[in-house]
């Protein structure tokens, strides 16, 4: 990776610091987000850093009396943070209603995570399919406005929501500015580096991260394609940010050149339709992006929309990057398997924890990548 | 096919019997002149617990080594090759492409190209076992792969045991240390029983030593103690092959398939007999990568210059 994407990178690295120092400088709150259904437009307009709670990838034994050792790492990795103390710096902590598993998470960071001074539990209705489900939704986000301005003792004027939404969407048309370059043969932008751009835009508050996003798109555009691609690849699942996991898989002969998750694109994939009232601008465009599988029923719109990403970005084939033990991935992975496979597009399975062994993946990468063009052998 | 080995049984070291000590070796095929030859290929399969070098004249199976692996991959790499070589007068200078595999494979400091050992295992299977090979289990020192390939050896589709090392090679010695048994034994002593037993609960190494202790307290006889550990290792193999299927033929590689306590455990549950081979199933891998290495240097030539030892 270049320095191009350098401050990015330092952004995830040090983003506690980050959050401390935007604190500081702005006198602001930070609220602590799980899950990628947060509404975030109305924590920006009420001046707030919506920060998304991301694992640390180190073994931690303080979860054990919290959560079931057999809920999924990421929810486990999550909730370590909070009661490590490493979101000290965050005042309120919201959740919105994704899996049952996170919903854990959340109630054992409001009761045991000693900083925390408010919390707010937004109920988004699972099945967005419904005729009612924007309905609900848009009387949800109002709620949670209300209370939002309850806490903040003003208003959150309707101008200030507007704002917000044209930085958030902003922030998704720059994201996908960015990704656009992967479609390119040879992309001018690995996988590696855009998940640490698109990670990032998850807590790094969004004015500077658009400034970022021009600047590099910028100069991206001066960058050759000139790195072998080797053999393209997609990858889908729940949350990843393994980083290291990302770096192994693309110094073994293959690019990423898009994802289906929520770590990526199906955060940032669409943006906000404006509507005369900003409420329903924001609640529509939760109930309308990408679904994640706790939200894709009766019908699963997104293996046509995995799908037609790997087409539309030239993956030769995809990996699942399953969470142990996440029930509404792992619900969807045979029939999406099955989707992929006979859509041409051949899959490999790999399971993630807290921690992963990258030893033994950068066989079954390596292995998955020969299976794929190991013509030369024979 | 005679193994000579010039390898120590090494059954001793000092006053304590190390029981889970296999037998290293090495052997050429003294009717073949290398020399004739005009590609030398070598494959090395470094794994977690041992090492094989085999080196192939013009596509045949000239002489191998099975060496226990060391503390570096380097060193563990150049004592395998070196144990065949040094047999037949051969350097490394003589051979012309060397392919790496197993854990180390990246480390094989002599190697021109490293290759999966999934890959190769089933390359090697397909030498070994014939054409009609469709599904190969590998049962090695710390991991297990089932894997299905097609009729010219190429891999289809695969499966490996996630982070537990649980019923691998690594389990079995463990458990020969144990019951005080030599490793080799375990197998046809595991059938000197007057009725089958079931599978102790667990293959978790821990777990299962404390389960056979438990047993032998309880009065079981070793031997009966072994079958259960082996039918618990033959379940835990068959529960990933089912995972991908098992197609006909189908063949075993790695060090467990000398084991026949687990082998035949594994073809009772399947109900399938495996392909029995003439060669040494464990160095299956190290073949898969001389073989590769015999098809690349056809395509690409000589590299320019060989690799430093």
């Amino acid at each position: 990776m270049s320095g191009l994407f350098d401050q990015f990178k330092q952004w995830y690295d040090k983003r506690h610091d980050y959050a401390r120092a935007w604190k500081a400088r702005t006198g602001g709150t930070v609220v602590a987000t799980m899950c990628t259904y947060t509404p975030e437009e109305l924590l920006i307009a009420a001046g707030m850093l919506p920060v998304r709670v991301l694992g640390a990838h180190e073994p931690q034994n303080v979860t054990e009396p919290h959560i079931f050792g057999m809920f999924c790492p990421f929810c486990r990795d999550s909730l370590a943070q909070g009661l490590l103390g490493r979101y000290a710096y965050a005042e309120g902590v919201t959740l919105t209603q994704s899996c049952i598993q996170y919903r854990q998470t959340f109630n054992s960071w409001r009761a045991h995570v000693p900083t925390v001074k408010w919390d707010y539990y937004l109920p988004m209705p699972n099945e967005v399919q419904s005729p009612h489900a924007k309905k609900l939704h848009r009387e949800e986000v109002r709620k949670f406005r209300a209370f939002l301005e309850t806490t903040l003792g003003r208003k959150i004027p309707d101008a200030d929501l507007k704002q917000a939404i044209e930085t958030v969407n902003k922030n998704r048309r720059l994201l996908k500015q960015l990704f656009d370059f992967r479609k390119e043969e040879n992309p001018r932008v690995t996988g590696l580096e855009a998940l640490y751009a698109s990670i990032t835009a998850q807590f790094i508050d969004k004015a500077d991260h658009n400034r970022e996003l021009e600047r590099v798109i910028a100069e991206v555009k001066k960058r050759p394609n000139d790195r072998d691609e080797g053999v393209r690849l997609m990858t889908i699942g729940s949350e990843n940010d393994d980083c290291g996991f990302m770096a192994m898989i693309e110094s073994v002969g293959c690019t990423i050149v898009i994802d289906d998750q929520c770590s990526g694109t199906r955060n940032f994939w669409n943006e906000a339709q404006i509507k005369d009232d900003p409420i329903v601008t924001i609640a529509d465009r939760y109930c309308e992006r990408p679904a994640c599988p706790t939200k894709d029923y009766p019908a699963h719109t997104r293996f046509d929309h995995v799908l037609k990403l790997a087409k539309d970005y030239n993956a030769r084939a995809a990996i699942f990057l399953q969470q142990k033990f996440c029930d509404p991935h792992e619900g969807d992975y045979p029939d999406l398997k099955k989707h992929l496979e006979s859509n041409g597009i051949p899959t490999l399975f790999l399971e993630f924890d807290i921690t992963n062994p990258l030893g033994p993946f950068r066989i079954r990468v390596e292995a998955f990548l020969e299976t794929l063009r190991e013509e030369e052998l024979f | 096919m005679t193994t000579s080995a010039f390898a120590t049984t090494a059954a001793t070291a000092g006053e304590k019997k190390e029981y889970w000590r296999w037998e290293e070796s090495a052997w050429v095929d003294e009717t073949m002149n290398w020399r004739d030859a005009k590609f030398i290929t070598a494959g090395i399969d470094v794994g977690s617990v041992s090492s094989q070098a085999v080196v192939v004249c013009d596509g045949k199976l000239f002489g191998y080594s099975s060496m226990r692996t060391g503390s570096n991959s380097p060193d563990s790499a150049r004592n395998a090759i070196k144990a065949v070589i040094e047999k037949c007068g051969m350097t490394l200078d003589n051979i012309h492409f060397v392919v790496g595999t197993g854990y180390g494979r990246v480390n094989v400091p002599f190697a021109h190209k490293a290759i999966t050992e999934i890959a190769c295992h089933a390359r090697g299977a397909n030498f070994m076992g014939g054409s009609a090979i469709r599904t190969i289990l590998d049962m090695g020192g710390q991991d297990c792969k089932a894997i299905h390939c097609d009729e010219k050896g190429k891999v289809t589709n695969f499966l490996m045991n996630d982070k537990c090392a649980a019923g691998t090679g690594r389990g079995m010695e463990v458990i020969a240390d144990l019951m005080q048994i030599p490793i080799a034994e375990l197998g046809p002593r595991s059938f000197d029983v007057d009725e089958e037993p079931a599978a102790v609960s667990s293959v978790c190494v821990v777990f299962a030593k404390s389960e056979a202790l438990g047993l032998l307290k309880a009065g079981w006889s070793k031997n009966k103690v072994v079958a259960a550990y082996c039918q618990a290792m033959a379940e835990r193999v068959v529960a990933l092959l089912e995972r991908i299927g098992v197609e006909k033929e189908f063949f075993i590689t790695g060090g467990i398939a000398k084991n026949p306590g687990v082998v035949r455990r594994i073809e009772r549950i399947l109900k399938l007999e495996a392909v029995k081979t003439k060669y040494d199933s464990q160095i299956a891998g190290a073949l898969g990568a001389a073989l590769f290495g015999y098809t690349l240097v056809q395509k690409q030539g000589v590299p320019a210059k060989a690799a430093a030892s």
